[in-house]
């Protein structure tokens, strides 16, 4: 009994997993949470305008952004439940959150307050909850961990992104994000929270220590020159 | 409590959380922040918490100011315009204590500004943000006692009898009649209450660079209108909305663009016109506050 185990540590060495006290904390819990507030307040309310938050390092290698991570600490707590893509379910950040905010952790995703997603969780969204007719805002916020996100430039086709127009409460004429290709799901589906206003997702984008936001009121657009309408059906109308 | 001088020389609390509400308050009123924010003139239920003063002084506009406040903000508070009233002074004196904030009279150099009943005169920029105290959340309340109710007509746009109130007004008195907490649909879907502000100041919410946020204490209940938000009020084509026009100027710094109280100044029928804004009426007449 004793020799097998001392075989199995020393022929496979086990993955590194931080602890739930390595994750980092707010500097201190009123002032700083109420800066990143603000940041988060400000991209919601004038979506795909960038903030950078301001956090101590995550520990190394773990697959969420600071920015992501802060949204969490900023947010969260023992009212609020968080479900977890399977993408980023590692690092121990289950333990994490639950340590440092005491959310709760999800499996069923029409349950979450707060998702945290990666691009590829969005090939086949899980059902998250978009709120009622009555009570809208009972709705998932997605917070998204991409690997790229930047104001639009006009040579991001070269680039391989894409860039997406976005425009609605909060944009004066128009504002364009520049995402990679990964995120064309995503964006498909948040484009269609306009045909279910005021049903629908709120997205908070993070990728790296950057964040920016789209509510459910933005209408989002690919530019005028690959304008064909995409055919994407609704994840709710294709079960009819 | 103990009271102690801070770095200005003014008196603050300590042993009060910084801005009164505890953290969780807070993170509960910010979530909820959002999702108005993201959902333009939807009222989001809210724990709305007691707060050192009745209801209907405020304490929903105070709860919310106290969830966005930082140390750096210079807060601003008016009450009918005036910086100067009893509300105004005592929820500024509130967060000077609570929060040790820099308060200030003007509103170019505010970032945060509560307000009851009025929007400044002089054009908001962005990043600032105003909140107003809301008495009755429900533009529909009037019509329909229900909650339930109302919640089922906001679900289904059925906002035909807000256009019936109307009409009977110009059935009665030849014009619409409605002059303050005239209701606005906010981005084409929701109909919106925006506080007892006069009907004069309706036209500063739409496209408005400045968050507009909204907190209603006894009613629990938080809206929003972010910057660049088309704000419509409601009216008919042979009706269309108008805004309150006087035949004189301000008596004290002669503006004509204000929005102006009627003062009485002796039991002899004598009375005279000035702005309601105060600091707009300081800034016209060269008084920098």
């Amino acid at each position: 009994m004793h020799d097998i185990t001392m075989e199995l540590s020393s022929s496979e060495q086990p993955p590194y997993v931080p602890k739930p006290h390595q994750w980092p904390a707010l500097k201190e819990a009123v002032h700083h949470s109420q800066q990143l507030f603000r940041q988060v307040l400000n991209s919601m309310s004038e979506p795909g305008t960038f903030a950078e938050v301001d956090l101590a390092p995550l520990p190394k290698d773990v697959a969420m952004s600071p920015a992501a991570w802060a949204v969490l600490l900023v947010l969260c707590d023992l009212d609020t439940r968080v479900w977890i893509a399977d993408e980023l379910n590692r690092d121990g950040l289950a333990e994490a959150i639950a340590f440092h905010t005491g959310a709760r952790i999800v499996s069923r995703a029409e349950e979450a307050d707060f998702a945290l997603v990666v691009p590829s969780t969005c090939q086949a969204m899980p059902r998250f909850s978009e709120g009622s007719d009555i009570y809208p805002d009972r709705s998932t916020t997605l917070i998204v961990v991409l690997a790229s996100l930047a104001e639009g430039r006009s040579d991001a086709s070269r680039r391989g992104n894409t860039c997406w127009q976005l425009s609605g409460p909060g944009i004066l004429n128009q504002r364009v994000l520049e995402l990679d290709d990964t995120a064309e799901a995503l964006m498909q589906r948040l484009a269609l929270n306009r045909a279910s206003f005021p049903l629908g997702l709120d997205t908070i984008l993070t990728s790296g220590s950057s964040l920016t936001a789209i509510p459910r009121s933005t209408r989002i657009q690919k530019p005028l020159e690959d304008a064909s309408p995409t055919p994407f059906t609704h994840p709710a109308k294709e079960r009819v | 409590m103990t009271l102690r001088v801070d770095d200005q020389g003014g008196l603050a609390y300590s042993g009060y959380n910084f801005a009164y509400l505890d953290e969780q308050t807070k993170r509960m009123i910010r979530r909820a922040l959002l999702k108005a924010v993201a959902i333009p003139g939807y009222q989001v239920p809210f724990g709305g918490r007691e707060m050192p003063m009745p209801y209907g002084w405020g304490t929903g506009g105070m709860q919310l100011t106290a969830s966005i406040l930082g140390a750096d903000d210079v807060l601003k508070v008016i009450d009918q315009g005036a910086d100067d009233t009893t509300n105004a002074v005592s929820i500024r004196t509130f967060f000077e204590r609570v929060a040790g904030v820099e308060t200030t009279t003007s509103t170019a150099a505010a970032s945060v500004i509560q307000t009851r009943h009025r929007i400044p005169e002089l054009p908001l920029s962005r990043h600032q943000i105003l909140v107003f105290q809301v008495p009755i959340p429900e533009p529909l309340r009037f019509i329909e006692p229900s909650e339930e109710e109302t919640r089922v007509m906001h679900a289904l746009e059925e906002y035909g009898v807000m256009h019936v109130k109307l009409y009977e007004d110009i059935a009665r008195h030849g014009h619409i009649a409605t002059t303050y907490a005239y209701p606005v649909k906010v981005d084409e879907r929701y109909v919106m209450d925006p506080s007892p502000i006069p009907k004069f100041d309706n036209p500063k919410l739409d496209m408005n660079e400045a968050l507009m946020l909204f907190g209603a204490g006894r009613e629990k209940r938080l809206y929003a209108i972010p910057p660049y938000t088309q704000v419509k009020s409601l009216d008919f084509e042979d009706h269309p909305f108008e805004i309150q026009s006087w035949d004189e100027a301000c008596a004290l710094c002669g503006a004509s663009d204000s929005y102006l109280d009627e003062v009485i100044t002796d039991d002899q029928g004598g009375r005279m016109f000035v702005c309601s804004d105060t600091d707009y009426c300081q800034q016209c007449r060269g008084e920098v506050a």
